[in-house]
C-alpha cells in the first residue's frame, strides 16, 4: 500500500517538475524586477511615505557594493561560517534530543518543552550572557566570538528542529506502526525503516523555519560580539553612523545570504525527497 | 536497558557541562600596570597585547586617534556596555565615561565593580586627541522654519544646565524622578561629573556660557572625524573630506538665546530626543523641565525622549518624529555626510568625557 | 489507553524533574563560576539569589523594586507581543490560503517572505516608523513580521501534506472547492499550523522583547539593556531571563491547550497512533 501509494506521487510530480522549476526561478525573478524597478523609480517610496535617505535607490546600493568588495567578502565570510556551523550543530543537537524524546516518550516531552523555552529568551539577552560564558574559551578574540556567536546560533536553530523532528518521528500513519510490529520488526528497523523517512519532511519543514533564523540569529549576535567583524554588525555600525546607502548595501547582502542558503535547502530537499 | 540508556543520556549531558566549565583555564600574564608608567607606555603595551577597548558605533575615533598617536595600528576590541570585559581582564585599556562607566569601576554601590583607587586612566583632553561630545541638534529646515522656537528651547534648556550645575545633588534627585534608570547613588556621582564637564574646556579653563560653541573644539573634532571615521560610502566619504564647521553648526541661535532677544516660539510643543537613558548626563532638561523654564519661555508642552535605541536621535530628529536631539558631535558628522541636513545649535558638554582605565599593580 | 492515562497524570512530574534537573546544573555552573569570577552574578548567579531579589523590597530605580520594574515594564511587552502575534498569525494563515490557492503566487512571493525576515530590525524600524510615524505601531507591526513566517511555512506544509487520495476523495463525492477547503484542507494542516503557533508564541515575545530597544521609553527589553548596561542591578536582567523564558513555554503550553480543543478528533487519533 506504502509502496503504490509513493509511486504514483512520484510520476505525478515527474510531470510537473520541469515546468515548476522553470516557474520556480521565472517567477519570483519576475517580481524582483518589477520590485527594482519601482525602486529605482522611486514609486515604491511614495508607497512607503518615505525617501531615498532612508531607502537609498539600488543603483547607489550596488555602487557602494561594488567598491568595497573584498572588505564585504571577509565580512560575509564571517557571517556565513556562523550561521552554517551554528545551523548544522543546532540542527543535529534538536535531532537528537527528539530522538531521545521519541525513545523516552515519558521524559522526553518534558525535555521538548524546555528546549522550546529556550527560544523564548531573547537574542539580545542571550547573545551578550553568551560572549560572558566564553570569555575563557581562547585567548584570541576572533575565536572565542566566533565561538560565542556559534552557540547562540545553535540554541536559535535547536528548539524548531526539535519540535518537528519529534513530530515526524511519532506522527506516523495509521497502522504503519502496528503493520511494522505484525512483521515482527526490531525497534531497529522501525526506526530505520518508518520513523526516520517519516521524520525527513518534517526536518525539511524546520529547516525552512531555521535557516532564515540562523542567519538573523549570527546577525544580531554580531552586534554583541567581542570581534567587531561580520554583516550584521556593519548594518549596525552604518545604521548608528546614519549611513543608510552603506547600512542598506549590507542588508541586501544579508538577504542574498539568506536567500542563497534557502535556495541551497531547496535544492536538497528536491533531491533527499525525490523518491518519495 | 532503558534505565542504562537514560543514565548514560545524563551523565553524558554533565560531562559535557563540565568539559566547557573547565575549557575556562586561568590566566598568566598580568594585565596591570605600574603607577609610574606614562600613556605612552600603557597604550602601547596595550595595543601590542591587542587589549584596548571601546564600544565603536561611532565613539571609537578619540581611541583610534590616541592609538595613532603612538604609531599603533587603530584595532580594537568592542567592549560591552557594562566592564566585566575590564574586570575579567579581557581588556587591558578599556573605554569608560568618566560620568557613567569610571564611577561603576570605582564605586562600590549596587552594580558597580568597587576598584577604588586601583584603577587609575587617561583622559583623552590630556592627550589632545579630544572630541565634543553631547551637544544640541535640530534640522536645518526646522530651525529656518523655527527660529523663536529653537532660541526659546536653547535658553530655556541653558538655564536648566546652570541650575543643574550649581544644585547638582537637586538635579540628580530631579532625574531621579524623572524616571531615571540608574540607582540614585550612582546618579548623584554622575550629575557631579558631568558638572566637570559642562563647565571645564579641554584645556582646564573654566567656562561660564552654559552651552556656548567653541569653534576652536569644534574644528579639533572635526579634523580628528575627518581622519578617522571611515565611510564606504564613496559619496559620503567625499562629502565628509570637503566638510566645513558651517555646515555641521550655527552659533546665532545660541548667541540671541543668551541675550535673550527672541519672540515666542512658533511651535509650542516640541520633543527633544536624549542620546541615551534617562540620567544625570541630561539633568539639564530635565531640571528645566521641572523647574517650569520651558513654560517661562512660551511652551506649552516639552516631551523628553529617552534614547539609547535602535532607531537613533539623528534619525529620529531627521525625519521629523522629534524636534530637536543630544548627540555627539562625531555622529552629528556623520550624519551629515550621509545626507541628513543636521545642525549644531548649542554644545553643552566642552570637554570629551572620555577615559582609557586600566588597573594598577 | 491506560499506558497513555499515565503518561499524562504523570506529566507534570516529569516536567517538574527537569526543571529540577536544570537548576542542579545550573547551581552546580554557579558554584564553579563563583569560585573563579570576580563578580559571578554577571556571568551566573545562583538561583536563590535571584529568587532573593525578586521578594527583595530594596528600590532598584525609580522608587520601583526589581520586581515591580519587571512586571510594570511586563505589561506593555506582553501587550504588544499579543497584538502582534495575533496580527503575525492572521497574515500567516491568510497567507498561506493564498498561496496553496494559487501556485503562481506562492511561486513568486515565497523567496520574498524569507527575504523579508532577513532584513533586520534595525533597517526595517526607521522604514516602518516613517510609514507609521507612531513608535508603538511600529513595533507592533515589526513583532507582527517577526511572526508570520513560521505560521505560513508550516499552515503551506500542512496544506501540501493533505494525501491526495483525501482530496480525490473528495472530488469523486464532487464536493465543490469550497467544501474541499473546509472539510478536508482547513482540518488537516490544523496540527501543522499549530506547529507554527508554537513555534511562533515564543518568537513573538521574543520579538516584542526586541523591538521594545527601538527607544528607551519603557518595555521589558529596555529594562534588559539597561540592566545589562549596569544602570541598574543585574537582577533585574536575571528576573527579566527567567520571565521571558517561563512566559515562552506558556505560551508554547497554551497554544498546545487552543489546540486539543480546536481539534479534539485529531488528538483521539494520535493517542490510538502513538500506542
Amino acid at each position: 500500500m506504502i509502496n503504490k501509494n509513493t509511486s504514483v506521487k512520484s510520476s505525478l510530480i515527474k510531470n510537473s517538475r520541469l515546468i515548476g522549476k522553470i516557474a520556480n526561478i521565472l517567477l519570483p525573478l519576475m517580481l524582483g524586477v518589477v520590485i527594482l524597478i519601482l525602486w529605482q523609480t522611486e514609486i515604491l517610496h511614495k508607497i512607503f511615505n518615505t525617501d531615498v535617505f532612508t531607502l537609498p535607490l539600488p543603483s547607489r546600493i550596488i555602487n557602494i557594493i561594488m567598491d568595497n568588495q573584498a572588505k564585504i567578502v571577509l565580512n560575509i565570510q564571517a557571517t556565513v561560517m556562523v550561521s552554517v556551523f551554528g545551523l548544522i550543530l543546532g540542527s543535529l543537537l534538536g535531532y537528537l534530543i527528539a530522538l531521545i524524546a521519541t525513545i523516552f516518550p515519558k521524559w522526553g516531552a518534558g525535555g521538548l518543552t524546555i528546549v522550546s523555552a529556550f527560544n523564548a529568551i531573547p537574542i539580545v539577552a542571550l547573545a551578550p550572557v553568551i560572549t560572558n560564558w566564553t570569555k575563557d574559551v581562547s585567548k584570541d578574540a576572533e575565536i572565542r566570538s566566533m565561538v560565542a556567536k556559534i552557540i547562540v546560533v545553535m540554541i536559535i536553530c535547536t528548539a524548531a528542529m526539535s519540535i518537528n523532528a519529534y513530530r515526524g518521528l511519532t506522527e506516523l500513519k495509521p497502522f504503519s506502526l502496528d503493520l511494522m510490529k505484525s512483521y515482527a520488526s526490531d525497534n531497529k528497523s522501525i526506526f530505520l525503516k518508518l520513523r526516520l523517512p517519516n521524520s525527513l519532511p518534517y526536518v525539511f519543514t524546520a529547516l525552512r523555519v531555521s535557516v532564515p533564523a540562523s542567519v538573523i540569529a549570527a546577525l544580531v549576535s554580531e552586534y554583541f560580539a567581542e570581534y567587531i567583524i561580520g554583516v550584521g554588525r556593519q548594518i549596525r555600525e552604518n545604521i548608528v553612523l546614519a549611513q543608510y546607502s552603506t547600512a542598506w548595501a549590507y542588508i541586501m547582502i544579508a538577504c542574498f545570504i539568506g536567500i542563497l542558503m534557502y535556495v541551497i535547502l531547496l535544492i536538497a530537499e528536491n533531491i533527499m525527497l525525490k523518491n518519495r | 536497558m532503558k534505565k542504562t540508556k537514560k543514565l548514560l543520556a545524563i551523565l553524558m549531558g554533565i560531562t559535557m557541562m563540565f568539559a566547557m566549565l573547565t575549557a575556562c583555564g586561568e590566566k598568566e600574564e598580568s594585565s596591570n600596570f605600574d603607577a609610574e608608567a606614562t600613556a605612552e607606555e600603557i597604550v602601547v603595551k596595550a595595543a601590542e597585547a591587542g587589549m584596548v577597548g571601546n564600544w565603536g558605533l561611532g565613539n571609537e575615533y578619540e581611541v583610534q586617534a590616541l592609538l595613532t598617536k603612538y604609531d599603533q595600528p587603530t584595532t580594537y576590541l568592542s567592549q560591552a556596555f557594562d566592564m566585566d570585559g575590564f574586570d575579567d581582564d579581557s581588556i587591558m585599556l578599556a573605554s569608560a565615561m568618566t560620568y557613567n562607566e569610571l564611577g561603576l569601576v570605582k564605586n562600590s554601590y549596587d552594580g558597580a565593580y568597587d576598584y577604588g583607587d586601583s584603577v587609575a586612566y587617561i583622559d583623552m583632553n590630556d592627550e589632545g586627541v579630544a572630541m565634543l561630545e553631547d551637544n544640541l541638534f535640530t534640522t536645518k529646515a526646522f530651525a529656518e522654519a523655527n527660529p523663536n522656537t529653537v532660541k526659546a528651547f536653547i535658553a530655556a534648556s541653558m538655564k536648566g544646565w546652570k541650575y543643574a550645575c550649581e544644585n547638582p545633588e537637586e538635579a540628580a534627585q530631579i532625574v531621579y524622578n524623572y524616571g531615571s534608570s540608574v540607582s540614585s547613588e550612582h546618579q548623584s556621582y554622575m550629575a557631579a561629573e558631568v558638572k566637570k564637564l559642562v563647565e571645564t574646556d579641554m584645556d582646564g579653563n573654566t567656562v561660564s556660557d552654559y552651552g556656548n560653541i567653541d569653534e576652536a573644539a569644534i574644528k579639533q573634532t572635526l579634523e580628528l572625524a575627518q581622519q578617522y571615521i571611515k565611510l564606504d560610502d564613496a559619496t559620503a566619504a567625499d562629502k565628509l573630506s570637503s566638510m566645513a564647521i558651517d555646515d555641521i553648526m550655527d552659533s546665532s541661535y545660541f548667541t540671541a538665546a543668551s541675550s535673550g532677544d527672541f519672540g515666542t516660539p512658533e511651535k509650542t510643543s516640541v520633543s527633544v530626543q536624549l542620546k541615551w537613558l534617562p540620567q544625570a548626563q541630561f539633568m539639564g532638561y530635565y531640571v528645566a523641565l521641572d523647574k517650569g523654564y520651558y513654560e517661562e519661555v512660551g511652551f506649552e508642552e516639552v516631551k523628553i525622549i529617552p534614547g539609547g535605541g535602535d532607531i537613533g536621535e539623528t534619525t529620529a530628529v531627521n525625519n521629523g518624529t522629534v524636534d530637536f536631539g543630544v548627540t555627539w558631535v562625531s555622529n552629528l558628522i556623520s550624519a551629515n555626510a550621509g545626507g541628513m541636513d543636521l545642525v549644531e545649535v548649542a554644545q553643552v558638554f566642552q570637554r570629551s568625557g572620555l577615559v582609557l582605565v586600566y588597573k594598577l599593580d | 489507553m491506560k499506558v497513555v492515562k499515565k503518561i499524562f497524570s504523570s506529566k507534570s512530574i516529569v516536567t517538574l524533574a527537569w526543571i529540577i534537573g536544570i537548576m542542579l546544573i545550573w547551581e552546580i555552573a554557579a558554584l564553579y563560576i563563583e569560585q573563579i569570577k570576580r563578580t559571578p552574578e554577571n556571568v551566573l548567579p545562583h538561583i536563590s539569589q535571584i529568587i532573593e531579589s525578586i521578594f527583595s523590597d530594596k528600590m532598584v530605580s525609580n522608587n520601583q523594586t526589581a520586581l515591580q520594574i519587571v512586571l510594570v515594564n511586563a505589561k506593555d511587552t506582553l501587550l504588544r507581543a499579543g497584538t502582534g502575534f495575533i496580527i503575525g498569525m492572521a497574515c500567516g494563515f491568510i497567507l498561506a490560503l493564498i498561496m496553496e490557492l494559487s501556485g503562481i503566487v506562492e511561486k513568486m512571493i515565497f523567496p520574498y517572505l524569507m527575504a523579508l525576515q532577513m532584513i533586520p530590525i534595525l533597517g526595517m524600524a526607521p522604514i516602518v516608523l516613517a510609514i507609521t510615524h507612531d513608535i508603538s505601531t511600529s513595533r507592533i507591526v515589526i513583532a507582527a513580521i517577526l511572526t508570520f513566517y513560521p505560521v505560513a511555512t508550516n499552515t503551506l506544509a500542512g496544506f501540501k501534506a493533505v494525501e491526495r487520495e483525501k482530496r480525490e476523495l473528495m472530488y469523486s463525492y464532487s464536493a465543490s472547492r469550497f467544501d474541499i477547503y473546509i472539510k478536508t484542507l482547513i482540518p488537516s494542516c490544523i496540527p501543522y499550523f499549530f506547529t507554527g503557533l508554537k513555534i511562533s508564541a515564543p518568537m513573538a515575545i521574543t520579538a516584542s522583547i526586541l523591538v521594545d530597544t527601538l527607544q528607551g521609553d519603557g518595555g521589558l527589553g529596555c529594562m534588559l539593556s539597561q540592566s545589562l548596561k549596569h544602570a541598574m542591578s543585574i537582577y533585574v536582567f536575571w528576573q527579566i531571563v527567567i520571565f521571558s523564558a517561563v512566559v515562552g513555554i506558556l505560551s508554547f503550553y497554551l497554544m498546545g491547550i487552543i489546540e486539543k480543543i480546536v481539534s479534539p478528533h485529531y488528538h483521539k487519533k494520535k493517542a490510538k497512533a502513538g500506542e
